[in-house]
Formats: C-alpha cells, structure tokens, sequence
C-alpha cells in the first residue's frame, strides 16, 4: 500500500502553515525562477547555446568559474587551518579572530567592494607596497581573485570547526601509541575525518564566489574578455533591454549553481555511507 | 626529562603551534580586518564633521530610510514563512519532505544578480503579470515591491533553516502534551512552541536582517536606482563612489559596517548564553 501523501496528525494548523509555506514559497522563489527556465525554454538549447556562445560570454563565464574555483582552494585550505586552530588552540585573542571569520558574512558586499578597492588599488596601503615591485592588483584578475576569497573564507572554516570539535582524542592517542609521527597522524587519521565538512564547505564556497557580484564589479576593472564577470555581464545586458541575452547567461549560471547543489548533496550522502554521520 | 619538553603525543610541537597561529592572524588580519578598518579610515579622512554632513544630504537621508523600510516589510514576512515552514515540515509527516527542504535552501545557491533577473522576467512590465500590474497602478519592477521581492528572496532560507533542526531536535511531545490537557492550536504556538524556539528565532531574524538592509546585487538589478526613490543604502554606495564622493560613500558603508558589527555581537552572545536552544550547527 502506498503511504499517503500527508500522515494524519493531531496537531493543529496544517492548512495554515502548509497554505503559508506554499505560497510564499511559490511567489518569491518558485515563480520567478520558473519565469526564467521557462524562458529559457522558449529558445531552446539552440538558442540558448548561440547566446552563450560568443567570446565574450564564454571569456566571463570562464573568468568567473576559473577565479572561483582558484578563491575555493585557498579557502578550503586556509580555512581547515583557520579551523584547526580556532578549535585546538588556546591564545589571546582568539574569541575575537573566531568573531572575525564570519565577518565576511555579516558585511555588506557594496561595503567590502569599495573597502578591499581602496585597500589594494595603487594609491591604497597594501596596493601602493604591491605597485613598488610592480604588482598590479586592484582592477586586474587579482583584485577579482581576493575579492572571492574574501567573500568565500568563512564557509570551510565553519562547516569543519565542529567536526573537529567532535573528535575525540582516543583516537589520535591510539594512533601515537601505535608509533604514527604527529604528522602521520594529521594527515592520515585526522585529515580523513575533515575531508567531508570540508568538501561541502569548498563547494559552497565556490557556489557563493561563482554568483559574487557586489564586492568583486568595485575592484575588477571591468574590461570585457580580460576582468568582466558573468553577472556584470546580465546587468550590462538588461541595461541594454536585451532581457534575451540576460536570461539565457543568467540560465547557464543558474545550471552551474544547480550542478554545485547537487555535488554538495552527492558529497553529504557520500560521507553519510562511509562514517555514518556527517 | 624536563618539564619544558615534555609534550603530549596529541599536540604540535610549540614551534608550529605558534607557527599556525602566526599565520592564521596574519591571513584573518590582512584579509579580513583590515579592509573593515578601511571603511572607517576612509569615512573619516576628513574629519567627523565632513562624515556627518555627508549623512545628512538629501539621498543618503532617502536611501537610509527606504532601506530601513525595506528591512521592516520583509523581514517581518520571512520571519512568518519560516516559522510557517518549520512548523509545517516539523509537525507533520508528508512525502516530499526532503524536496521542500532542498526548494527553501534554493537562494542560498542561486547568484543575487540571477535572482534579481528572475524577478525583472516574472514582474517587469514588458511581461504579462508585470504588465497588467503597471496598467493597474502597481509597477513591482523599479518600485519598491520589486526591491521588498527581491530581498525576501535573498534572505528567503535564514529563519527557516535556523528554526527546522531546532523544532525536530524539540519534538511534538510538549505540543502534544498540550492539546490532550485542552489547548487550542494558537494556545500551543503562543505558551509552548514559540517559547522554546524565541531564541533561534531571534537568530534568524537578525542574519535576516543584516542580510536584507545589505542586499546589493539583487537589489541593483530590480531597483532601476532611482535617485531619492529607489536607491537603498547599498546602491547609493555604489552612486556615490562612482562619482568620487569617497567620504559619502565611505560614511554609508561606516553605518553598514556598524550594522555588521551589531549584529556579530549580538550573535555570539547569543551562541555564548543559549547555545542549546539554537540550532546544532552554531554551537561552539
């Protein structure tokens, strides 16, 4: 027998808080965003791959998928580190740098865009030393690049700091006794361990840098083929009233993200299958 | 053996102890910190009157209060449909669960500027809905519905998936216990529900609302950024600094910061003072 669609339940207010959740649901996000796949729909593969097709939307979307994933490996890296030491170390003023990681959640991206502009453009503090042995960062690649990395730092630091929090020390402790060097048993005791936390963090970290707008247009320059994102790519687009071309870009981000969704999905079921939690 | 070097077996040695912990400032310092002071060095570069005075023109007066007035429109509603949502997906069993979870996290994934996009196709006045809507009076995209739409879309997930593990780690015992000694649906919600999720409430409201009175890209896009009508805080940073008006647009971005700031405080205090009634993620 097939189960019913809704279990019979005493508890009050089923149409109230279905009714809500629906069609909230439905108004804000499902509609809009089926808006545009219907869109997308209406031009067919074929259309939608001509628009996309062109070098300068393949240069943004390159750009920005390429940054991202370069932002997303720093982060992962750093961030396990940041982790490590947030949760194992004890020193002064560690409280306050555990309040700074998610600084980057909490500020504004117009605030960090124009903030991290002045920071590393040639006249601002860290890009004047930069310009002294000809480092450009500021309206160039790299601007981009730290932009990214600032809006993406606190995700694998956040998603690994409990797992590290939850391991217990027997077992790094069994691993000594059995012989293992500290360093052995990091990389291949305590390292295994992260990997999955870690993994979910480095792919919503580079879901984030991917669609990043406000705090990367400040500091990129701008210059189509060279520091053009994708997204200042469909604002230019509807400026210009060409709501085609917008929807079509914005179609193959909206794929990107779905495709990182469902690797983060795939990753949780696949450290659920090997250590039973996640 | 001495005590200076005895070490146990589950530690770094001290030299990379401090080595990690030299880095990890070093890197949260320069990345992080330091464009966070930026934002008030710049402000003040000309002094605190200058910055003062620079709040008090006309656009930066309008975008403050449009903001705020966006804030109080839809963090309000986001607060209802996540407790709606909880309670619907906690308090009852249902196939298809998992999907609704998966299409509430949806924003969280999608770029501000596609969401932005999205609302521009579905409410734009070229389009059926949109069109109607702008014969009838209402235009959504470039007026203040479409920028309220499109926060809430932004900040669509933060109260529901706060509230969701909290209210399945609580269970239906104590609603339950309540409607078999008499209590009406709203008596349960009022006296033993909401009591016992207020806090994790207050938590998604407030990173709701930093959110929602920061939004930029998705709000850039359906604004139109209309100078004293529909320029938000955000957008008229992006005004101001396109015309060099660095103080301005530096003092704007100080009152966002503070904003931040508020709401990180208030955030770790209440991870510090009920961790256990917020949900399992937070706790640290």
């Amino acid at each position: 027998m097939k189960a019913p669609l809704i279990h019979r339940s005493p508890m009050p207010g089923l149409g109230l808080s279905m009714g809500i959740t629906l069609t909230m649901l439905s108004l804000v996000v499902l509609i809009p965003i089926g808006a545009l796949l219907l869109k997308g729909a209406s031009y067919g593969p074929a259309g939608i791959w001509e628009t996309v097709n062109r070098p300068r939307v393949w240069a943004a979307l390159f750009l920005s998928f390429r940054l991202s994933l370069i932002a997303a490996l720093f982060n992962l890296v750093f961030g396990v580190l940041l982790a490590w030491v947030l949760v194992r170390y004890r020193f002064p003023g560690r409280r306050l740098l555990d309040g700074a990681v998610d600084l980057p959640f909490a500020l504004p991206t117009a605030v960090a865009g124009i903030s991290l502009t002045a920071l590393y453009a040639p006249t601002g503090a860290f890009g004047s030393l930069a310009d002294q042995i000809g480092w450009k960062i500021a309206y160039t690649q790299w601007g981009i690049l730290i932009a990214l990395i600032f809006v993406g730092l606190p995700f694998v630091a956040r998603t690994v700091q409990p797992v590290i929090e939850e391991i217990e020390r027997e077992v790094e402790e069994a691993s000594a006794t059995l012989g293992a060097s500290r360093l052995y048993t990091l990389r291949h005791v305590i390292l295994p361990m992260l990997m999955p936390a870690a993994l979910t963090g480095f792919a919503l970290a580079l879901a984030r840098a991917v669609g990043e707008y406000g705090s990367v247009i400040f500091i990129a320059g701008n210059i189509p083929l060279v520091t053009e994102i994708a997204p200042l790519l469909i604002i230019i687009q509807l400026e210009e009233f060409n709501y085609d071309a917008a929807a079509a870009i914005g179609i193959a981000m909206l794929l990107i993200s779905f495709a990182l969704l469902l690797a983060i999905n795939l990753i949780q079921v696949w450290s659920r299958r090997r250590i039973g939690h996640v | 053996m001495s005590d200076a070097t005895f070490r146990p077996a589950t530690e770094e040695t001290p030299l990379a102890r401090r080595l990690l912990i030299t880095l990890v400032v070093l890197g949260l310092g320069l990345l992080v910190l330091a464009p966070l002071v930026v934002v008030f060095v710049e402000a003040l570069r000309q002094g605190v009157g200058e910055a003062l005075a620079s709040l008090t023109h006309r656009d930066a007066w309008a975008a403050i209060r449009l903001t705020l007035t966006i804030a109080a429109i839809s963090v309000p509603l986001n607060a209802i449909f996540g407790v709606a949502a909880a309670w619907f997906i906690t308090k009852f069993d249902f196939r298809g669960k998992a999907v609704l979870i998966t299409l509430i996290d949806l924003p969280f994934s999608v770029s501000p500027v596609v969401a932005g996009l999205c609302i521009v196709l579905t409410f734009g006045a070229n389009t059926a809905i949109g069109g109607w809507l702008v014969g009838q009076g209402y235009p959504i995209v470039f007026a203040m519905p479409g920028i309220i739409l499109a926060t809430m879309f932004v900040t669509f997930p933060f109260v529901a998936r706060e509230l969701i593990p909290v209210m399945i780690e609580q269970g239906r015992a104590e609603e339950e216990a309540a409607l078999t000694l008499g209590a009406g649906g709203w008596r349960v919600f009022w006296t033993v529900t909401l009591p016992n999720i207020r806090w994790a409430l207050l938590y998604g409201v407030l990173l709701c609302n930093a959110r929602a009175m920061g939004e930029f890209g998705a709000v850039a896009v359906v604004s139109g950024k209309i100078r004293g009508q529909t320029a938000t805080i955000p957008t008229t940073i992006e005004m101001l600094y396109q015309e060099y008006l660095s103080v301005a647009a530096f003092t704007l971005a100080a009152v966002l910061a503070l904003l931040a700031l508020v709401t990180l405080l208030l955030k770790t205090l209440l991870e510090l003072r009920h961790a256990d009634q917020l949900a399992a993620t937070h706790r640290h």
